[in-house]
């Protein structure tokens, strides 16, 4: 005999639910509650009681309006595609210029430059040692090594970032490379990528060369420069990747990443820039991590967060100032060495909640990542993820498809009020600057990062193939290490001694005198020094070790 | 009341890489194991290493490792040795592939672990390094 | 030079590893340990020794990297005795302080040893002094000693230190009232940290005035602010400390120090003032400052602290003070006379000095105050008989700290 099937008004809903609520405690029991990542508890299902589309013109809007919770632009994927900007870096100028032309013939369309560690030091190579060199990235030193590795692409008409903090040299060599092909730096686009000094020092993720406020003027500076010279260049990237890297929980990144966001805009504000003009070219870079909701709602919060903030506390009057521009990669922290393709399902994940979220460009990570930079295939695969995503399963047809979803949009506005609660939090420290300092933001991650990898030891958060589903596994399986051919790598070291030998000296000399005399002038735009210093041969080592000398050495601020 | 003498761990990490997510929270595990820790930033100089070590008077030194820092590892062990620390015992943690962790143990290297190690196997296989560089020195340490 | 077979010549002739495995065997006071105090015993007292105090988050560290750098430029060598504290619930520590002297990592001419309190209280670790004394055996010029920074109780570098810095950074506002209970009395000097920060001024005044109040015009301690990022200030307090090591105060440091070694000693088997809660601020030859925080178990039926708890705060001063050039004296006639009330909460100041003192009879002066405000709270006086025999403490050998716990 059949059940009557209820019928539900809407008064009735309490009662609907109190039903349902015993017959799943009847058949599921009453387990511990479950929380994600950053602490939110996540219940077995969501009604119109926890959100309703009442809310819907204040909280949502449509895409490409205050508050932007929908999207930054009208059209969003369906008008243009996010774009798949894959970082490359490796060996030796040649070998990225193979590597980036490769990536444009398979789809790619945007490049990307991650240099080599010793780079990030702000060394140049022959200043190291050679068994660490060109690893992780390519070497570059000097305007000759970058024209190498522009070889035959079209900076013109081609979107490029460079991963590159202060003092921007691979921005100054770019732009030296523009000037001798004649291509106005009016057509150069692309953004410094990761430019955000502060994240560099909490997150000790490579990035720091100069003393944290030396590092803070050269940003403001380059800032500056960019806005008048080279106006579609997008000067700061603000980091929220290394943090969540790190241990932060996604609430705590995208918070952390917004208050960094404030002292930038302040400090612009207080150098005397509108806001209307600084502000549209602020972008942001975070991790993905394989949450899948908890990430699309912490990106969906975060437009909302950022518009209020540049509306209000800003006071921008243009609405392009308010919109929250970000890139997203693929967070390789939860990619493992077990079974390293389970790896492919993990990034794939991870960018079905970047494109949920709403991101303006995706790096998806090759499933090798954790062994080194990725093997041809690998890059490859990770291209091709995107494609199937947006070309076989349509994720672009529909704008914000998760939104109005009880749960993403209740998880949204519970992470808004935890990303809130965190900056006020820093505003009460005096800034971020000043929690940096002081050693907060540091601790609060460390704690995360401690209580998160405590779970993982004890079963409670599973990673498939470490704690769970393991297999025996032979180590001699796993892709090997791809180490840069030291033949080559010697050869690039003769070259680069013939370019300090051919080069002008008195011309570096004369430039680099410039350049230390802005960095002591406090008044001078140094970065403009640093193009100039580019141009006239300097390397990136010379310019680094004048920085440095005048503005200080990074010093360390980890506490544990 | 004599305390227990504690061991005495350096975590540090040398080469380029920065990513130091591990390290620190390995420097706060042993920390709550009851060890005392000397935590370092990363893009540590082997001789500043080998100087802290000797100030320090280390049981263990612990280095993480991602990308290919651990390549340089060896000319760490041949410091410590040049500068009479060969007591000092090194283990390393990160990505090291097996043919390189044969390298390392000919070298010296006490222990490598590779990530997925559970905390617990490192804080035992430091307190026991620490024990024995205790025991060897004696009573007269 | 063989530092297995003779470590006291090594140590002596400034081999690094000798002094760190000396060091070591002090810290976990090893049956070496004793062979090692009694062979630098007879070496000490040639270093500078500069105690720097002060709450955390004031500067401590990047201040004392800096005073490194000007010692350095001079050619001084300098060792750094940087104390943090051990977790009391597992025993374990990071020692961190030195990650933020950074800047002489490389540098020869300097050695860093951290120390974990290892549940030792007073700011500093058990092994501090003999540390102190390994350092100054070695021949290092300067040594530096930074407390645990808990701000308010760190009087136990008094008894180490020739020279006493408390580091203060601007805007510690209530904070200033917190550090005064006893660590304000022993500075030789106050530093105003961050002196960029827009608080500092009136942080400098807030401490000028309150030494006006406590000390009166008279030899009042500098008060130097300094920039440690720039190294604005770092050269002229380093020019201060030089002056003071060549006016020969560290002759009668050394003395003062053996005095208050001395009086650290006595104080920690005094079975009376551990029970009432009685700390040692400061003490020298034949003077001596003490204090207590007013509890449950000083308080009168009226709910006041009783007079006989600040009589007996007043006692211990004069009786340490009396005792500390090492002969037993005892009091055989005293008095008080109490100005004003005490509240619960309350911390009481005695500082107790000699008036006068002949072979066998000395006459002393106690002054209690209320920290808070330096309000008056009572006077002693007492008259003492100098029995001539030695002070048991000073004979036994006995280390202070182990009773504090």
């Amino acid at each position: 005999m059949n059940k009557p099937v209820p019928q539900i008004a809407a008064a009735d809903l309490p009662q609907a639910q109190a039903r349902w609520e015993q017959e799943f405690a009847a058949g599921a029991g009453r387990p511990e509650p479950l929380r994600n990542r950053s602490g939110v508890e996540i219940k077995p299902l969501y009604t119109p009681r926890d959100w309703s589309g009442a809310a819907y013109a204040d909280s949502l809007g449509f895409p490409g309006e205050y508050p932007y919770t929908r999207g930054i632009y009208p059209t969003m994927y369906r008008g243009r595609s996010w774009s798949q900007r894959q970082l490359i870096g490796l060996g030796v100028p040649e070998d990225y210029n193979a590597r980036v032309k490769e990536i444009l013939a398979l789809g790619g369309s945007a490049l990307s430059l991650i240099p080599c560690n010793s780079v990030f030091r702000g060394y140049d190579a022959d200043e190291v040692p050679a068994e660490l060199l060109g690893t992780c990235g390519t070497v570059i030193n000097h305007v000759g090594d970058m024209e190498r590795a522009l070889d035959g692409v079209p900076i013109g008409d081609l979107s490029t970032a460079m991963n590159d903090p202060s003092p921007f040299t691979l921005l100054a060599f770019e732009l030296a490379v523009a000037k001798k092909r004649g291509v106005p730096w009016t057509r150069i686009t692309g953004t410094s990528n990761q430019s955000d000094c502060i994240s560099h020092f909490v997150a000790n993720h490579m990035f720091f060369r100069i003393a944290l406020q030396g590092a803070r003027r050269i940003v403001v500076d380059h800032i500056a420069f960019a806005n008048e010279q080279v106006p579609g260049w997008n000067p700061l990237s603000i980091v929220g990747q290394h943090m969540q890297q790190a241990g932060a929980t996604p609430a705590e990144a995208m918070a952390f990443t917004l208050c960094s966001a404030i002292q930038y805009a302040e400090d612009c504000i207080a150098a005397g820039m509108d806001p209307d003009r600084f502000l549209p070219r602020f972008t942001f870079f975070f991790d993905i991590s394989v949450s899948l909701f908890e990430e699309v709602a912490k990106f969906r919060a975060g437009r909302r967060v950022w518009a209020k903030l540049c509306r209000e506390r800003f006071g921008a009057k243009d609405p392009r100032s308010w919109r929250f521009k970000f890139h997203g990669q693929t967070s390789g922290v939860d990619l493992t060495r077990q079974q390293p393709l389970n790896n492919i399902a993990r990034v794939t994940t991870q960018a079905m909640a970047g494109i949920f979220g709403g991101l303006q460009s995706l790096h998806t990570d090759g499933y090798d990542e954790v062994f080194s930079t990725p093997t041809t295939e690998a890059a490859r695969i990770a291209v091709a993820t995107q494609n199937i995503l947006r070309e076989e399963a349509h994720l672009t047809d529909v704008i914000d498809p998760l939104g109005g979803s009880y749960y993403v949009e209740t998880l949204t506005d519970q992470m808004q009020q935890k990303i809130e609660a965190i900056i006020d939090l820093i505003d009460a420290a005096g800034g971020m600057y000043r929690a940096v300092e002081q050693g907060l933001v540091q601790k609060m991650i460390g704690d995360s990062a401690l209580a998160f990898q405590k779970r993982v030891d004890a079963g409670a958060e599973t990673v498939v193939g470490v704690n769970k589903y393991t297999v025996e596994e032979d180590p001699a399986d796993y892709p090997a290490l791809d180490y840069p051919d030291r033949a080559r790598m010697d050869a690039y070291l003769t070259r680069l001694k013939a370019f300090k030998a051919e080069r002008s000296a008195a011309a570096v000399d004369k430039a680099l005198a410039a350049l230390a005399a802005a960095a002591q002038s406090k008044r001078d735009n140094v970065f403009a020094q640093v193009v100039a210093a580019a141009e006239a041969s300097a390397t990136h080592g010379e310019i680094c070790a004048t920085l440095r000398r005048e503005l200080g050495f990074g010093q360390p601020l980890t506490i544990v | 009341m004599k305390h227990e003498r504690p061991p005495k761990v350096i975590v540090t990490k040398i080469g380029f890489d920065g990513h130091d997510r591990g390290s620190r929270v390995i420097a706060a595990c042993l920390r709550d194991a009851g060890m005392e820790v000397i935590y370092t930033p990363p893009w540590q100089e082997i001789p500043t290493v080998v100087k802290l070590a000797m100030e320090e008077d280390a049981d263990v030194i612990g280095i993480s490792s991602l990308a290919t820092d651990h390549l340089i590892v060896p000319r760490l062990m041949d410091a410590l040795r040049a500068a009479g620390l060969a007591d000092i015992q090194v283990i390393v943690g990160g990505i090291v592939p097996a043919k390189d962790e044969k390298v390392l143990l000919a070298a010296g290297v006490a222990q490598v672990f590779h990530p997925g190690a559970a905390l617990d196997d490192i804080v035992t296989a430091v307190r026991a390094l620490a024990t024995a560089r205790h025991a060897k020195q004696g009573a007269a340490a | 030079m063989n530092a297995e077979t003779n470590p006291l010549q090594a140590i002596l002739a400034g081999d690094r590893r000798a002094v760190a495995r000396a060091i070591t065997a002090l810290e976990n006071d090893s049956d070496s340990a004793h062979t090692v105090r009694a062979g630098v015993a007879a070496h000490v007292g040639r270093a500078h020794v500069v105690g720097v105090t002060g709450p955390p988050g004031g500067g401590k560290s990047t201040l004392v990297s800096g005073l490194i750098r000007q010692l350095r430029a001079r050619g001084h060598t300098v060792a750094v005795v940087a104390v943090d504290p051990s977790s009391p619930f597992t025993g374990g520590a990071v020692l961190g302080d030195r990650v933020r002297m950074g800047e002489h990592q490389a540098d020869e001419g300097v050695f860093i040893r951290s120390l974990a309190s290892r549940g030792h209280l007073g700011g500093l670790a058990r092994s501090a002094t003999d540390v102190v004394d390994v350092f100054d055996a070695a021949g290092y010029h300067t040594v530096i000693v930074e407390t645990v920074g808990a701000g308010q109780s760190e009087v136990e570098v008094t008894r180490i230190a020739d020279t006493r810095l408390v580091v203060c950074p601007p805007g510690l506002g209530d904070d200033i009232q917190a550090i005064k209970a006893g660590v304000l009395e022993i500075a030789d000097a106050f530093v105003v940290s961050k002196a960029d920060l827009p608080d500092a001024q009136r942080t400098e005044n807030e401490l000028l005035s309150m030494l006006t109040l406590r000390r009166g015009p008279a030899a009042k301690p500098p008060v130097l602010r300094t920039i440690a990022t720039t190294g604005e200030g770092l050269r002229e307090l380093v020019d201060w400390l030089e002056r003071r090591t060549q006016r020969g105060s560290r002759h009668a440091a050394t003395e003062d120090r053996a005095a208050r070694d001395l009086v650290a000693r006595s104080i920690a088997a005094d079975g009376y003032g551990r029970h009432l809660g009685f700390e040692l601020v400061a003490a020298a030859r034949g003077t001596a400052t003490v204090r207590m925080r007013v509890g449950p178990q000083h308080l009168n039926f009226n709910g006041r602290c009783h007079g006989g708890a600040i009589f007996s705060l007043g006692d211990m001063a004069l009786g340490l003070a009396c005792n500390s050039h090492g002969t037993i004296a005892a009091l055989i006639d005293g008095n008080i006379s109490i100005s004003t009330g005490v509240e619960p909460g309350d911390w009481l100041v005695a500082h107790a000095t000699e008036v006068s003192r002949s072979r066998k009879v000395g006459v002393y002066r106690v002054d209690v105050s209320r920290a808070s405000d330096q309000a008056h709270i009572a006077c002693l006086s007492g008259t003492v008989y100098v029995t001539g025999k030695p002070v048991p403490v000073a004979v036994t050998g006995e280390r202070p700290g182990l009773a504090l716990n």
